[in-house]
């Protein structure tokens, strides 16, 4: 099994999550799609760990699965808060305050 | 470090300390005397110390004391070194600088009583601020450090003419003294350029060669006629006779315009290569002492006949100094700084008593002052050079010097402005102190021990300084022998005969009439000729000049200025439209960002 | 032979899933495909050689993650009805910037010479729980402390009064603030 095929995957998998980040209009929708992208990249982590012959990109993988975690709780915490202010569905391009 | 540099930073820090004290602490300036005391204390310190450090250099007559450290390092080497350089000359300027500023601080707390508390706080802040700046001026070890001191003491006398800023014509005054000294002081600015360039280094004992030295002393002679207030550039100094009293005493006549002079004497080595200007010195300084003679006599405003005697004097100082004789102008400058400082003070009692300037107010006041009279007869005789006072032995000096060094017709000017210097001082003493008692001075008074003190003070050195003149030159690694011939005794005479004129003229308490010669000069003065020359000239050129500037000012520098701000305006409304706040924009420009960065990377 | 049949199910079920997260209408269905990439992925750990990481996967992803982000489908939508919009726009330009992003990663793959096969693997958990818990310690606790830090500053955003307290939340201010600002408008 070629290494590259593996990266590939991981690649298309992270182009799918990027497509939803930039076209997704909820703001859960583009929690989704980051985690898609999170999901892509431990992938590569454990492929190229598992070539390398070591434990190294498990063990990374571990400390992003944690990370990951967390900011899907602050992300989360986010959207309720929007949605408590603006009484809707979290529509994320309804949040202009900050434009110039 | 030894004792004289410890002595040397006492003098100089002290008064420098109070002022900033006075300067920060606004609640403390503004209770008026605690404040003013405080200074005084400050001036004595400075004094005691100044004391000692001439005494002890009394002692080693031929020490020269070098303390500096490296300033302004530039690619690994100082540009050059502050510190203080204490030799005969330094010490001995020290001492008169202290002295008199001390004096004058005293004859203050009394001359000064009457002003509010705050303003009273802010004389003595500047006055202590100038006791700093002149010293540093005075031991400066090279011309970089001097012209601090030399801008510094500039910015003294602004503010203490302009003392009095709510009097229009003080502040007319005030900036006429700054814009005229400025003008001038931009020639030793340009001095200290040329100077670093051709030696790289502000030492005035460095050799640049003929040419050079000639030019930098043109250069820096400029910069002393706006300070000592050589013709044409005198023009500021009977202005700044608006300046309370005691500042016209301790500035405009004892120490600050002697800065001038004391600046060629530092650095007479540069100017001992300069033929050229010298002899530019010898007539200016000549014609400056004739001139402003001429004008004293027919002033009626008695701070005015002191000015213009001190604008002539400074010409005696600075045409012996073109000659070659430093002694003489060196030691000019020590007595007149005495006896003038004493002339000025004793005219302030006099102001204070009669509360009038113009001479036609005053007059029999010996029957109401009898300190001030005898004080003021003593610096008057001083002045003429009566023989045996001080001021008749450096007079006697440069009239010797003028003529050693073949300088007939300039010799001959000062012989005639040394007989109108008697009869000017005659003119003041006969009709003001002698005479009738007039309406004003029936109710005339000496003032306190602090006004009276001074006066004892000054006039000790104005009677006796001149027995002293071996032992300074020998200080100042100079000759002096006193040589009592034909040419002293013709100054003598003449002196002693400008006294007789002026007591034929006005010694029988006649009014202050202008003799019939001297009409058309007073006519002169009066209608201030050279100030619309100066005027003419400023707007001729300098209007003119100053609207080029402007024009190109308001639309090249401006309209470029204009031109960027509309294109920062502009370039901001089309770039505000980036900051959409739609959420979505900001996460695209984010994936895209990694998109180029991931690109830049991968395809580098 | 069997890897490989094993790593295109794997690769079909993975990309499928993800594309229909990414473009599904309803955003309770999203959630599920997405439970179901993970899922996948789990089985691409597994066949990596990595079993206890796609335990790891499966709990805390598939068990947690998946069941907060149902909570906050259900807390935030509005109306009583189950299908819950999950609406995308401007397709277009995500599509292109994906598709270019992919492109250049293949490519730069394929420019890259990377292994052909896979070196026999001798490692265990328990090496790898020593790995976790020795070199790396640091990290370790480091990301306690974030952990700690994120849960709170999720009860701090998402808190509705401070206990003990009359001031309303940090949420509930900013609430407020934009109800002002509303008013004014």
């Amino acid at each position: 099994m070629p290494l590259a095929a593996w990266v590939i995957l991981a690649a298309a998998l992270f182009s799918i999550g990027l497509y939803g980040v930039t076209s997704r209009r909820g703001a859960i929708g583009i929690l989704l799609s980051v985690e898609l992208m999170a999901n892509a990249v431990n992938l590569l982590f454990i492929s190229f760990g598992r070539y390398r012959g070591d434990h190294l990109g498990q063990v990374f993988t571990l400390f992003a699965v944690a990370l990951t975690v967390a900011e899907v709780v602050i992300g989360l915490a986010l959207v309720i808060l929007l949605h408590r202010v603006r009484r809707s569905d979290v529509r994320v391009d309804e949040v202009k305050e900050l434009h110039g | 470090m030894s004792l004289p540099i410890e002595l040397a930073l006492v003098a100089l820090f002290t008064p420098a300390a109070m002022a900033v004290i006075l300067a920060l602490v606004p609640p403390l300036r503004r209770t008026g005397r605690p404040a003013a005391w405080l200074s005084v204390l400050a001036a004595s310190i400075s004094l005691g110390a100044s004391v000692w450090l001439f005494a002890d250099q009394l002692g080693h007559p031929s020490r020269d004391l070098l303390e500096s450290v490296r300033w302004l390092p530039h690619a690994g080497a100082a540009m050059a070194n502050v510190g203080l350089r204490i030799d005969g000359i330094s010490a001995g300027m020290t001492l008169v600088v202290t002295l008199v500023a001390f004096c004058v601080q005293v004859f203050s707390l009394d001359y000064m009583r009457s002003e509010p508390a705050a303003d009273l706080g802010r004389y003595f802040t500047y006055h202590s601020f100038f006791i700093f700046s002149m010293l540093l001026l005075v031991l400066a070890p090279n011309l970089l450090q001097l012209f601090f001191g030399w801008e510094l003491v500039g910015l003294t006398s602004y503010l203490l003419i302009g003392f009095y800023f709510k009097k229009p014509s003080a502040a007319k005054a005030a900036v006429k003294a700054f814009w005229v000294t400025k003008l001038a002081d931009t020639g030793l600015l340009l001095a200290l350029v040329v100077l670093y360039t051709h030696t790289g280094g502000f030492e005035w004992t460095s050799h640049p060669g003929a040419e050079v030295a000639t030019i930098i002393t043109l250069l820096l002679f400029v910069a002393v006629m706006g300070k000592s207030a050589q013709f044409p550039l005198h023009v500021w100094l009977p202005d700044a006779m608006e300046g309370p009293t005691p500042v016209s005493a301790l500035l405009h006549a004892a120490t600050m315009v002697a800065a001038g002079v004391y600046l060629i004497v530092r650095t007479n080595p540069l100017f001992a290569q300069a033929e050229f200007t010298r002899e530019v010195m010898v007539w200016i300084g000549s014609f400056t002492a004739v001139f402003a003679a001429v004008i004293a006599c027919v002033q009626t405003d008695i701070k005015k006949v002191l000015a213009y005697s001190t604008c002539s004097q400074l010409g005696y100082m600075v045409a012996a100094l073109g000659a070659g004789s430093v002694m003489g102008g060196y030691f000019h400058l020590t007595t007149h700084a005495f006896f003038k400082a004493l002339l000025f003070l004793a005219a302030g009692s006099v102001i204070h008593a009669v509360h009038s300037n113009e001479m036609s107010d005053m007059g029999g006041l010996w029957k109401r002052m009898k300190l001030t009279t005898i004080v003021f007869v003593i610096g008057s005789v001083s002045l003429a050079g009566i023989p045996g006072l001080a001021g008749f032995f450096s007079k006697d000096l440069i009239l010797e010097g003028m003529l050693e060094s073949g300088h007939t017709v300039p010799w001959l000017m000062l012989l005639g402005a040394a007989f109108l210097t008697a009869f000017y001082m005659g003119r003041v003493l006969f009709t003001a102190f002698f005479g009738e008692l007039s309406e004003k001075a029936k109710h005339a008074h000496e003032g306190g021990w602090e006004m009276q003190l001074p006066l004892v003070l000054l006039a000790i050195p104005a009677l006796g300084a001149g027995y002293f003149a071996s032992r300074f030159a020998g200080m100042w690694h100079l000759e002096y022998e006193l040589h009592l011939n034909l040419e002293a005794g013709a100054a003598s005479g003449l002196a002693i005969l400008g006294f007789a004129v002026a007591y034929v003229m006005y010694g029988r308490g006649a009014p202050v009439a202008t003799p019939a010669i001297l009409r058309p000069i007073a006519k002169l003065a009066a209608s201030g000729v050279l100030d619309r020359f100066y005027e003419g000239l400023y707007r001729v050129l300098g209007l003119k000049l100053a609207g080029a500037v402007g024009f190109f000012d308001r639309y090249v520098v401006d309209g470029l200025m204009n031109l960027s701000g509309y294109l920062a305006l502009t370039a901001g409304q089309k770039l505000r439209r980036l900051q959409s706040g739609n959420v979505r924009d900001y996460v695209f420009v984010v994936a895209f960002a990694i998109f180029a960065l991931s690109a830049f990377g991968i395809l580098r | 032979m069997i890897d490989r049949i094993a790593f295109g199910v794997v690769a079909l079920l993975l990309l499928l899933s993800a594309l229909r997260v990414v473009t599904s209408k309803n955003l309770v269905h999203s959630v599920l495909w997405l439970g179901l990439t993970l899922v996948t992925t789990a089985g691409a750990y597994l066949l990596l050689s990595a079993p206890f990481i796609a335990s790891i996967q499966i709990l805390l992803y598939t068990g947690g993650v998946i069941t907060l982000m149902l909570f906050g489908v259900m807390l935030t939508r509005r109306g009583e009805d189950i299908a819950i919009p999950n609406e995308s726009s401007e397709g277009g330009r995500a599509l292109i910037l994906s598709l270019a992003t992919f492109g250049l990663f293949t490519g730069a793959v394929l420019k890259t010479p990377l292994p052909q096969e896979a070196p026999p693997f001798t490692g265990s958990t328990a090496e790898l729980g020593r790995e976790i818990l020795g070199p790396n310690l640091m990290a370790f606790e480091v990301l306690s402390v974030l952990l700690l830090a994120a849960m709170v500053g999720a009860i701090v955003i998402a808190r509705r009064r401070d206990p003990g307290s009359q001031r309303p939340s940090l949420g509930l201010r900013i609430e407020a603030e934009a109800k002002s600002q509303e008013g004014k408008s």
